[in-house]
């Protein structure tokens, strides 16, 4: 059993951020139907060039696991279908740009007219409200507008783009916040419209270094380097293009870390001789540590380092990932079966229960692949009715 | 006790036991949805509120006020309560009582002695929801490993990835970086909610949930998509996952971001540059020839941004549906009249310090920020808590009970 078992959504979001949260709500149990049509399908199902993808995704992480139905949102009937499916669903997911809902005729004020105690769950670049909220924005630009790319980075180089981490933070963000609204309607019946705003989520994420601003500080860039902890970096090994990353905080692990590296000596040096000196020193510290660490085939070092209880790790490659043991074993890499029949890795949901069941259960749904049940089952709709809505292109 | 909020999570309460940015943005996180969230401090405090950075403060002034554990636990209440010592453990069993979830960061090799593992718990307290956050997990060959934040963004995958674009092609010798701050350790946070969430939703009377998160697994599941691209037979790395032409574009007085993926943004483009006659040639009008050419292009494009100011060329990039934004620093977040019109911010206490705006959550709910209800705590500032002994009934809550 899962956790979110009985849960239905009507799922209109389309491209990362907002089908990450309701493929995390889905892999949690809920029910998620996913609503597009051949006119507007989804992003993964058209090529995408600047991935270099000349035709659509086999297999697209967001959007599995949930049942796809296709409705024309253009026709007034579609609109209808879609109502309807929002009064059986407790909970609806958008990410359109501001007031596309609205004039399709879907806004909240419709919704939850039709089903007075719907979670209606809507993801946007700005949010619903504020001056910019019509501004168009991906991953890379919530980044930007929220300090956060502005603070990542070289201390001498210019700010980095966030890629789809950014995407995928919004989504669980969003997860998190219309979970809180469902749980409201579980106890009072009182449903909710969660506006969730993409910028907003990356200055959550520097939340810390925007009230030292406002306290009159300049956060910066900096780095690998930390306030507090030396040595504290991304080290070259042995190989090329192989990376160690270690941390030392305490005491305990700096000289477990001098134990390690056959260094102990260093230990006597004035310059290192306690954390404030070692921070001080970090630059020298970092030549010392790398003269060590490029010596190393990186995977072994991390073994001995975290034996010893030192905090280090390679710096993982996707391939890695992929085949790592930790990962494996905690469920959080699968395989999953594509549709050509080969297997892939895959990714579960981040959650490990001692009692409920969470995680895939299929791959990504062909366009309109559930309609049997959802229109039919769920909606009752008469085979007659439904050819007669796909004649008019109103399933479609 | 702190003032009443209206937050989803009213009457939920939530107990938690933090040293790491992790544990304690679940409890934050649920603790401005509504939740009474109540940190357990020991005698010197918690290890959040050593961690910089640091309030600035006139020299030689107080102690150090640290702005990582005011964010962290904005609204928290704080009790001092150190489950090793009789006192402290009777204290501990009675606040975990009147508690519907515990999350806890304690490496699992020091729980048991502590007496805060699940089952020393689970015990006393059945049917409360138990929430693991660790570097690694509490499960797997690595659940003991330790973790910081550099460590842990680079076990789960996207540390290898950064810097991309402009930075990386800059500087393609460096070792790769970290995103700001504690990203990967509050993703762990993120997740942590969401699975405190999903537990409580399907509890029973009888026996309570344990969760266990990992923050390499939450931060792995949000880079999800390299995995995708890997299965798809390409795999990422930080110099060649830039974007052909747009990214990071240095201008008169900053840095913007553009990104044009679709034909009607690059038409948009064209027209925000002036037309100039290299975009206007015919055979760039065809979008897989722009991506052959992207070096060229690109090369054109920022030559063009250098003479423009960002505020202005981000305002006209919009107006033609051009995907364009400031790199904005903390401090234009912090007058931006759009967050302004959100209320993004609250003004609270801090003790130590003086009052500043904390940035409250990244989602409205019912049309409406949500309300702090205070300032971060002082410590043991909610010691009264610990005196009030009504144990809570479990709710039918279930998600399938209709």
């Amino acid at each position: 059993m899962k956790p979110l078992a009985g849960l239905r959504i009507a799922d209109f979001t389309v491209h990362a951020a907002g089908p990450f949260c309701t493929h995390m709500l889905s892999q949690l149990g809920a029910e998620c139907i996913k609503i597009e049509s051949s006119l507007r399908p989804d992003i993964f199902r058209k090529p995408h060039p600047v991935y270099g993808r000349m035709g659509p995704a086999s297999f697209d992480q967001v959007a599995s696991n949930k049942l796809s139905v296709r409705i024309n949102l253009k026709d007034p009937r579609g609109v209808d279908l879609a109502k309807r499916l929002v009064s059986i669903s407790e909970m609806a997911a958008e990410s359109f740009r501001p007031g596309v809902m609205a004039r399709l005729g879907l806004g909240y004020d419709v919704l939850s007219q039709v089903k007075p105690s719907l979670v209606m769950l809507s993801v946007s670049s700005s949010g619903q409200t504020g001056p910019d909220s019509h501004f168009a924005g991906y991953a890379p630009l919530f980044g930007a507008w929220g300090a956060l790319g502005f603070l990542t980075g070289y201390a001498d180089g210019p700010p980095v783009e966030m890629r789809h981490v950014m995407d995928h933070s919004v989504g669980m963000n969003a997860a998190v916040a219309a979970l809180a609204a469902f749980y409201r309607m579980r106890a009072t019946g009182r449903g909710c419209h969660v506006d969730v705003s993409a910028r907003e989520v990356a200055s959550s994420l520097a939340g810390e270094a925007l009230l030292l601003a406002a306290a009159g500080g300049a956060p910066a860039r900096m780095g690998n380097r930390d306030l507090q902890m030396a040595p504290h970096g991304v080290y070259a090994t042995s190989q090329a293009d192989r990376w160690l990353t270690i941390a030392v905080r305490e005491d305990a692990e700096w000289t477990a870390l001098l134990g390690v590296m056959g260094r102990r000596e260093l230990g006597d040096d004035p310059r290192f001789r306690d954390a404030a000196s070692r921070l001080k020193h970090a630059a020298d510290l970092d030549v010392e540590v790398e003269s060590w660490t490029g010596t190393q085939i990186a995977e072994p070092a991390v073994a001995r380092l975290q034996a010893a209880g030192v905090p280090a790790s390679v710096s993982a490659t996707t391939a890695d990932l992929t085949r790592d043991v930790h990962l494996r074993d905690r469920g959080a890499v699968v395989d999953v079966e594509d549709t050509d029949g080969k297997t892939r890795a895959a990714l579960s949901v981040p959650i490990r229960f001692s009692q409920s069941e969470a995680g895939l259960e299929r791959g990504t749904p062909r366009l309109g692949e559930d309609e049997n049940y959802v229109f039919g089952e769920l909606l009752g709709l008469s085979r007659a009715k439904r050819a007669e809505l796909a004649e008019a292109q109103v399933i479609h | 006790m702190n003032g009443c909020v209206e937050g989803p999570l009213n009457g939920l309460t939530i107990v938690e036991l933090s040293s790491g940015a992790g544990a304690a943005y679940a409890g934050r996180l649920l603790s401005t949805l509504g939740a009474l969230t109540v940190l357990m401090e020991p005698p010197e405090g918690s290890a959040l509120r050593r961690r910089p950075p640091f309030l600035p403060r006139p020299a030689g002034e107080g102690e150090d006020v640290s702005a990582l554990f005011a964010y962290l636990s904005a609204g928290k209440s704080s009790v001092v309560c150190d489950p090793q010592s009789p006192a402290g453990r009777a204290s501990f069993h009675r606040l975990l009582e009147t508690a519907d979830a515990f999350i806890c960061d304690v490496p699992l090799s020091q729980r048991a002695a502590m007496g805060v593992d699940e089952a020393s718990v689970r015990a006393r307290n059945p049917a409360l929801t138990y929430v693991s956050v660790l570097p690694f997990g509490a499960s797997g060959p690595n659940a003991g490993w330790r973790g910081e934040e550099i460590t842990l963004i680079h076990a789960s995958g996207e540390g290898f990835l950064l810097p991309n674009g402009l930075s990386a092609e800059m500087f393609p010798d460096r070792p790769p970086i970290k995103i700001h701050g504690h990203f990967a350790e509050m993703q762990g946070g993120v997740v942590a909610a969401l699975g405190a969430l999903a537990a409580l939703l399907s509890r029973s009377a009888a026996q309570g949930e344990a969760v266990d998160v990992s923050i390499q697994d939450a931060a792995l599941a949000v880079g999800a998509f390299a995995i995708q691209r890997l299965g798809d037979g390409s795999l990422e790395h930080r110099v060649t996952r830039s974007f052909k032409y747009g990214g990071v574009l240095e201008c008169a007085d900053g840095y913007v971001q553009l990104l044009t993926l679709e034909e009607r943004q690059w038409t948009g483009l064209v027209e925000l540059m002036g037309r100039p006659d290299w975009a206007t040639a015919p055979d760039l009008q065809d979008p897989l020839e722009r991506g052959r050419r992207g070096a060229e292009i690109n090369a054109r494009i920022r030559a063009w941004s250098k003479g423009e100011t960002t505020a202005d060329v981000v305002a006209r990039a919009q107006k033609l549906g051009v995907p364009m934004a400031k790199y904005s620093s903390p401090a234009d977040v912090l007058a931006g009249a759009h967050e302004q019109a959100r209320g993004l911010f609250q003004r609270v206490d801090i003790p130590g310090a003086t009052p500043a705006p904390v940035l409250v959550a990244p989602f409205h709910l019912d049309g409406a920020s949500l309300r702090l209800r205070g300032g971060p705590p002082a410590l043991g500032e909610h010691q009264a808590i610990l005196h009030i002994t009504n144990r809570r009934e479990t709710a039918g809550l279930a998600v399938g009970a209709r």
